[in-house]
């Protein structure tokens, strides 16, 4: 068949006036060439293309019918502050149409903290839901039939306890084992790379995965044990190739481990998800998520599965958290369903929507709705469903998915070069990567070369924030002490102690860490209790921080423009601060608190070396007090706090006072992060002297930080 | 902000944290008139100096220095010494700004009391970092701290600066694919005190105590530090905390021996006298350097020795005679 492809170039060439259209090539993140026509031509070599639905390697999808025969499921991700509040919510949204329950937890939950640790005094109930022992969990699920009810657990650090206590819940409940249904994240690795929600080092960690794995194979069938997740990848700043290389790479490490435990491939094989991260890159998210299931299949060969669902990725997709934006959020409305309608093209087996406030707090019951109906109004008004992958044969779509496989083959290679993911990570390859790309993206968006409406085009003069906002109120934590204490009184103390010895002997020797949690879990022992009985064993993990530098530049360097001089200039302000201070500005960039997405403090570090300034990165988990004695060592000017899970509001106040106790008042404090603007009266009101919402250029806030040290 | 000197003094005395730390600020000032405050301030320090056990530490970069460093020093802390760190990162040639990272990975000792770390930006001149570490050195040991750390990152002359301000210098390696000399700079064997074989754990056990011998070989090449001192090669694990008793045990045998032959107090006057050498060529670089009249011809000088109009020579005599301008001879 004739392209015809020599004929349109001449049309076009003559419409553009004698320029090539091959001008209007576009260079995507990835490193994709993007050209402005696709053709048959475009197909040749591709071998997955006269490949079916339901047939390998899935390009088309894991299911012969697809959405024709059964839609995605829509499962949203959820959690409030308490497990009543969470009860109610998730019971009002099962009524209203939601299938599947998604659990968030609370930060403190996941680092495996009880409520009552003083480390975590600012984190219960921030970003989800606080559980202490199985009195919580039963509240969480009181009502909600654990026989018929799909449950996603996003739990990766305190995998153990929680998964022990929702499995206790159920038998209590009278649901057998093997009666349960639905998905533990359980995926430890992306943690090291990106979200930081760990616990313990790599290696205990995997085998934790693996006993989840060899437990649940055996006597929970039904149940997927992990949750092969890109999504924090995504998040973290990847691009598509990026996060469909890493997460990949994780899947075929835990498939590794688990054949090293001595499994059969096709027990646990079958049972593994995966959870894909969507963005605003339209159809190139629609082509990662092809490619994802094409180069799965591939991987998967080399361990020689009989059975071809061995084989077969099936995802669960969440709408970009990052594609957000503070300023005039209802636009995130919009960007959702562009999200999620990529994610639905691109052939999801279930799909989270985010809510449009997201950006500035945790979602309200209105916010919550409006998303959820962002998937029912897909499902059943746009008559998407009807027919199994519509984009199967674009020429566009096909080619932009080989092209990422290829580019994540290429990575996925580099990665086994290095002896695998495992090996990979501990190495610093894949997280640098990241970072690389997310510093290379502000930078972009600085620039206003990636446009986002209302944030570098479009603002608005006047902006008045006109929801409602919800906040956490602090007397979550003291409920959830005294529930500790009601526990820990009422328990058989003796039965409890045992059951938590179990835990620590197996951790030491080889028995099922899951299945002895499950005893303690019973004997009403408290997360914090079995992950100490863990910890003596195990130990627990400090990250290493590195970060890259002249990625944020480096994106400036390539136009020469009025955004290139705003660089110049800060450069220059940074130099004649040094010239007149005998020092360059000197920032400490902190994260408080147990919230581990460190994203935001990796690309303002990174960028704001690149401008001149001086900057020191805390270790991750800091308390104020931690924070304080680091700022007056280093002797810094400005510390720079970030927060993404609400904890700006004690953490902040906290670490101001701090300083002023220990004599150092003149280091000023700034915050930056998800910060309501209802809040920032509060904040200013405390002392912090600049804060910078999600949204605001580099190039601003800093030029701002070096205003508030010269007095300005 | 200006103070007088009495503040940092009495404040270094007093250990209290916060005006140590504004010292280390102070000496590492590149104005003139820090500097003027400074040299007062080392001045009435000096007499409370010299007590201290002063460690270089150096290693390529992924040698696990950070890591070594926290459970090394917090063992010595954890013992109840005092422990002060300084760490030197390089700073971008293009921005000059830099990234200090050091403390995420000494996430221990950073908030144990006994411990003092700050790290420092090399500034772009490695000639700069060795004054302000020497200098921060002697405000650490004043303020009572006994043992002081210097870090610093395998680059450049960097290694060789810092041995020439510590007692002891250590140079911490990995075992990596068999070919462990590559990464070894000889300048670095010839001022090694020990060298200490990281991450001799796990799987990696055999490939360390291979890296051991092929050291031990490579510094029998080497002229010894001293006469009376064979540098060892030892193996730890800065993870599992293993082999870092008998580092320290090394570096306190190696000072008992160093202090019974005289050694220690001659290589400590040698080193005050390389650091006055120092000081005087840099003095004469930034007299040079600042000059006006160097300022403004050597821009034109630069362009015609690339165009080929004059010769190099010609230029540098021109520019030096400048600073002959001011002598009255």
């Amino acid at each position: 068949m004739a392209s015809n492809y020599d004929k349109w170039v001449e049309i076009a060439t003559k419409q553009m006036k004698g320029k090539s259209p091959d001008t209007l090539n576009w260079r995507s993140p990835e490193g994709i060439t993007v050209k402005p026509l696709y053709t048959s031509d475009d197909l040749q070599g591709l071998n997955f293309i006269d490949k079916q639905p339901g047939m390998a390697p899935y390009t088309r999808g894991p299911m012969a019918t697809m959405y024709a025969g059964r839609p995605w499921t829509i499962r949203q991700y959820a959690g409030f502050s308490t497990a009543k509040a969470s009860n109610e919510f998730y019971r009002k949204n099962l009524a209203a149409g939601q299938k599947g329950l998604s659990v968030a937890f609370s930060l403190s939950t996941h680092r495996g903290y009880d409520s009552d640790n003083p480390r975590v005094a600012g984190d219960i109930g921030k970003a989800g839901v606080a559980i202490d022992s199985i009195e919580d969990m039963k509240i969480l699920f009181d009502g909600i039939p654990l026989d018929q009810m799909s449950v996603s657990m996003t739990m990766n650090g305190a995998v153990i306890p929680i998964l022990a206590m929702w499995i206790a819940t159920a038998e209590e409940q009278g649901v057998k084992q093997e009666q349960l249904n639905g998905t533990i994240q359980n995926d430890i690795l992306k943690e090291y790379l990106t979200r930081n929600t760990y616990i313990y080092p790599p290696e205990p960690s995997m085998r934790i995965v693996s006993d989840i794995m060899a437990y649940c194979s055996k006597n929970m069938p039904r149940y997927n044990t992990i949750s092969i997740s890109g999504y924090h990848i995504m998040e973290a700043g990847a691009d598509s190739v990026l996060q469909c290389a890493f997460t990949l790479a994780d899947g075929v490490e835990y498939v590794r481990t688990a054949l090293k435990a001595g499994m059969d491939v096709d027990t646990f094989a079958p049972r593994l998800s995966f959870f894909f991260g969507v963005g605003m890159n339209f159809f190139m998210e629609i082509a990662m998520l092809r490619a994802a299931r094409t180069l799965w299949y591939e991987l998967m060969q080399q361990f020689n599965p009989k059975n071809p669902r061995s084989s077969m990725l099936r995802t669960h997709v969440q709408t970009s958290g990052w594609s957000l934006t503070e300023q005039d959020p209802y636009n995130n409305i919009i960007r959702t369903t562009i999200e999620a309608m990529a994610a639905v093209l691109g052939g999801t087996q279930s799909l989270h929507t985010n809510s449009f406030d997201e950006a500035v707090c945790l979602p309200t019951e209105f916010s919550a709705r409006i998303a959820r109906n962002t998937q029912i109004i897909i499902q059943e008004e746009s008559q998407v469903c009807k027919v199994a992958d519509p984009l199967g044969g674009s020429y566009y779509i096909e080619r932009l998915t080989n092209d990422i496989v290829e580019g994540a083959r290429k990575i996925i290679n580099e990665v086994e070069e290095l002896g695998g993911m495992a090996k990979a990570i501990a190495s610093g390859m894949p997280k640098m990567r990241i970072e690389e790309s997310a510093a290379r993206r502000q930078a972009r968006i600085d620039q206003g070369k990636d446009v986002i409406v209302g944030v570098n085009k479009y603002r608005l003069k006047d902006e008045k924030l006109d929801f409602e906002i919800l906040e956490v109120p602090d007397s979550v934590r003291l409920e959830q002490i005294e529930r500790i204490n009601q526990t820990k009184k009422n328990r058989d103390s003796a039965r409890c102690q045992a059951a938590l010895e179990a835990i620590t002997k197996a951790a030491a020797g080889d028995g099922n860490l899951l299945e002895v949690a499950i005893e303690a879990a019973k004997a009403r022992a408290t997360v914090g209790e079995i992950s100490d009985a863990m910890e003596k064993v195990f130990g627990r993990y400090t990250a290493t921080t590195q970060c890259v530098s002249g990625a944020y530049s480096s994106e400036y360097s390539e136009v020469n423009d009025e955004s290139a001089q705003v660089i110049e200039a800060l450069r220059k302000r940074t130099n004649d601060f040094a010239e007149k201070h005998g020092r360059r500005p000197r920032i400490l960039v902190t994260k408080m608190g147990q919230d581990g997405h460190d994203r935001g403090i990796k690309v303002v570090a990174s960028s704001y070396a690149d401008l001149g300034f001086d900057v020191d990165i805390s270790p991750m988990f800091q308390t104020p007090e931690e924070a304080a004695k680091m700022a007056i060592e280093n002797d810094v000017h400005v510390v720079g706090a970030s927060s993404l899970a609400a904890g700006h509001k004690t953490l902040v106040p906290e670490l101001i006072e701090e300083l002023k106790k220990q004599g150092a008042s003149e280091i000023l404090v700034v915050a930056g992060g998800v910060i309501p603007p209802n809040d920032y009266d509060f904040l200013y009101n405390a002392g912090c002297k600049g804060i910078y919402g999600p949204g605001t250029p580099i190039t601003q806030s800093a030029a701002n930080v070096l205003d508030l040290i010269e007095g300005k | 902000m200006q103070r007088d000197p009495a503040y940092y003094i009495q404040g270094v005395l007093d250990n209290n944290r916060l005006q140590l730390a504004r010292t280390i600020t102070l000496v590492e000032s590149t104005l003139v008139t820090h500097q003027e405050i400074a040299r007062d301030v080392i001045n009435e320090l000096l007499p409370h100096t010299g007590k201290a056990v002063r460690l270089g530490i150096t290693g390529v970069p992924g040698a696990g220095k950070s890591t070594f460093i926290e459970s090394f020093g917090s063992m010595l802390a954890n013992k109840g010494h005092r422990v002060a760190v300084l760490a030197i990162d390089p700073s971008s040639t293009r921005s000059g700004g830099s990234i200090l990272g050091d403390k995420t990975r000494m996430e221990q000792l950073a908030i144990n009391p006994n411990a003092f770390i700050r790290p420092s930006p090399s500034g772009g001149s490695l000639g700069g970092v060795a004054r302000k570490t020497r200098e921060s050195m002697l405000v650490c040991e004043a303020a009572g701290f006994d043992v002081i750390i210097v870090e610093t990152v395998g680059v450049g002359q960097s290694e060789t600066t810092v041995a020439s301000m510590v007692d002891f210098f250590l140079v911490l390696q990995i075992s990596g694919a068999g070919d462990e000399l590559q990464g070894i700079k000889k300048g670095v064997l010839e001022v090694a005190d020990a060298i200490v074989v990281n991450k001799a754990d796990g799987d990696n056990i055999n490939r360390a105590k291979l890296a051991k011998k092929q050291y031990e070989t490579a510094l029998h090449l080497v002229k010894p530090t001293s006469p009376n001192w064979m540098p060892p090669v030892m193996t730890c694990s800065a993870v599992e905390k293993t082999g870092l008793e008998e580092v320290w045990e090394t570096i306190i045998n190696h000072k008992k021996i160093m202090t019974n032959t005289g050694e220690l107090q001659q290589k400590r006057r040698e080193q005050a006298m390389s650091w006055m050498w120092f000081l005087v060529n840099e003095g004469l670089e930034v007299w040079f350097y600042q000059h006006p009249e160097v300022k403004s011809r050597l821009p034109q000088l630069q362009k015609r020795v690339e165009d080929g109009s004059i010769a190099p020579t010609r230029a540098a005599d021109e520019l030096v005679s400048i600073l002959g301008k001011d002598l009255l001879f």
